[in-house]
């Protein structure tokens, strides 16, 4: 089975991996990955049955200083949803958001 | 249409603050709170209660501080609550009709640099200014946590209507007023008058700045709406559509649209950049009367941005405190207010503060907001790109459209 994931075969994983296209692996909460529509479909699409369900995507045009930042918003929305807390600004350095915004057109968070 | 995560509730009054005993009736004094601010970094409230006076105290309000002389209902209180004061409050006696209020961004250069040779009790530490716009055309400048008067600015001839600091924290301050004239003071230079622009044909009844410090917005009883350039001091264009004076202007946190809200019941949005109308929020009755009276009695009062650009407020003469969501055609919420004159929000979120005729100041929840993704991009890209260099970006045409808010 996979280390990085709790229990394989019958329980359902709670870890997905997401890998930018410089190859580095995010791992992040099935959960907040989910806050990609995008994500959400390629996960479940047609095709995957339990046993192969799928705990993995490759992003061959998202490179990594992107993608970290989409799985830090992840966690931004995740926390702050549905909660009753003041909402912190959430920061975007000025040399990424271009970049950023296309991706997220992309991936439809 | 984007699914943006947020509450569609209508705005609930958390508080109201009112004056608990009539003051004597004076010639000079009235009790309308025409301004409400927040400071820029929330600490801070502060309006002016009628009768000369400017009332600021520290925020978040709690209960055991309610301003001394008010009454307080609470969502959370049956009962009125008589203030006894809070240590931090401060009462601020301007000797005439207040109009306008601005409080500066902080921190600002110590201040004992700025001010110790005319005032050597200031404290040694950064200061957060407030300037009022008085009735006769003079504009008082104070120290907020000291409630100590700085300066007083002379040079308008009439009512100073609005006021305005650059959000930059350079300590300029912009007036508008209903001598027709906007000025330029330096308070660097203690106050130092250092522009007055011309142009305005009747009373100038706002002005706002844009968050990157690059644009002056100025409206009017002529129906236009001037942009002028922060920079140079010199008028860029004149935006030409409202049909009827226009009192009300203020620019999206990432400076890329206007919005402006006239007696004429609309507010329009448009791209500063540009001078495009975008769109036409019309302000209709609820319940239309039955003949063709009160034509106007959905005049806009007051418009104001929330702090992550998604969303309008406006109080207009309908009795209606009305919520927007800005791709939206139709207000999602509304609240019953009566003799509403201003609002503005909290500037991390939550709340809108009101004014009204009678001297009463209210606070609302406001619809709790957690932005895309796709948006927070759009906020800090146009945070520094004008429209004309978003159009020059290698882009898909529909990733243009999203950017200058054609579409949403």
């Amino acid at each position: 089975g996979h280390p990085w994931c709790r229990g394989c075969g019958g329980e359902a994983l709670i870890y997905v991996k997401l890998i930018s296209s410089d190859g580095h692996e995010f791992i992040v909460k099935r959960e907040h990955a989910l806050t990609s529509e995008t994500i959400k479909t390629m996960l479940s699409g047609p095709g995957h049955f339990a046993e192969n369900k799928t705990n993995e995507v490759n992003f061959r045009e998202i490179p990594s200083h992107v993608l970290s930042k989409v799985c830090m918003y992840f966690t931004y929305k995740i926390q702050y949803t549905n909660g009753s807390k003041e909402i912190p600004e959430f920061p975007i350095a000025p040399e990424i958001p271009l970049e950023l915004l296309m991706a997220v057109n992309f991936l439809d968070c | 249409m984007e699914e943006e995560g947020r509450s569609r509730e209508e705005p609930l009054l958390l508080a109201e603050l009112k004056p608990g005993r009539p003051h004597q009736f004076d010639w000079k004094s009235s009790c309308e709170t025409w301004s409400v601010a927040f400071s820029p970094d929330g600490s801070w409230f502060a309006w002016s209660q009628g009768h000369c006076i400017v009332k600021l105290i520290p925020w978040p309000l709690e209960e055991q501080f309610i301003p001394k002389g008010f009454e307080a209902k609470s969502r959370s209180s049956k009962n009125e609550t008589k203030g006894r004061g809070s240590p931090k409050e401060k009462t601020l006696d301007c000797g005439q009709i207040v109009w306008g209020l601005a409080f500066s961004p902080w921190p600002s250069p110590p201040s004992k640099k700025l001010w110790a040779r005319h005032h050597p009790q200031v404290p040694d530490v950064s200061c957060l200014i407030l300037a009022t716009g008085l009735n006769d055309g003079q504009i008082k400048i104070w120290e907020v946590q000291t409630g100590l008067l700085l300066l007083n600015l002379s040079g308008h001839q009439d009512v100073v209507r609005d006021l305005s600091f650059t959000p930059s924290g350079s300590l300029i301050l912009v007036s508008a007023s209903r001598d027709k004239t906007l000025r330029i003071w330096d308070l660097n230079k203690h106050g130092k008058q250092i522009q007055v622009l011309s142009g305005h044909l009747q009373w100038v009844y706002c002005c706002s700045i844009s968050p990157d410090c690059s644009m002056l917005c100025s409206a009017a009883g002529e129906k236009s709406v001037f942009l002028w350039s922060m920079r140079s001091y010199t008028l860029i264009r004149k935006l030409e559509g409202h049909q009827s004076s226009v009192v009300s202007c203020d620019f999206s946190p990432d400076s890329a649209l206007l919005v402006t809200a006239s007696y004429d019941t609309n507010v329009i949005m448009w791209d500063p950049y540009t001078g495009e109308r975008l769109r036409s929020l019309h302000h209709t009755q609820l319940n239309p009367p039955m003949d063709d009276s009160d034509v106007h009695i959905s005049s806009l009062r007051s418009v104001c941005f929330s702090p992550e650009g998604l969303y309008l407020a406006t109080v207009a003469d309908d009795r209606l405190l009305r919520i927007w969501a800005l791709e939206l055609k139709t207000p999602i919420a509304f609240a019953p207010m009566t003799n509403g004159l201003c609002c503005t929000f909290f500037p991390h979120g939550g709340v809108i503060a009101t004014g009204t005729r009678d001297g009463h100041v209210q606070f609302w929840t406001a619809p709790r907001v957690l932005s895309s993704l796709k948006h927070l991009c759009r906020k800090a890209l146009r945070s520094f790109l004008t429209t004309y260099q978003v159009l020059a970006l290698p882009i898909p045409k529909k990733m243009k459209e999203f950017l200058t808010y054609r579409t949403f």
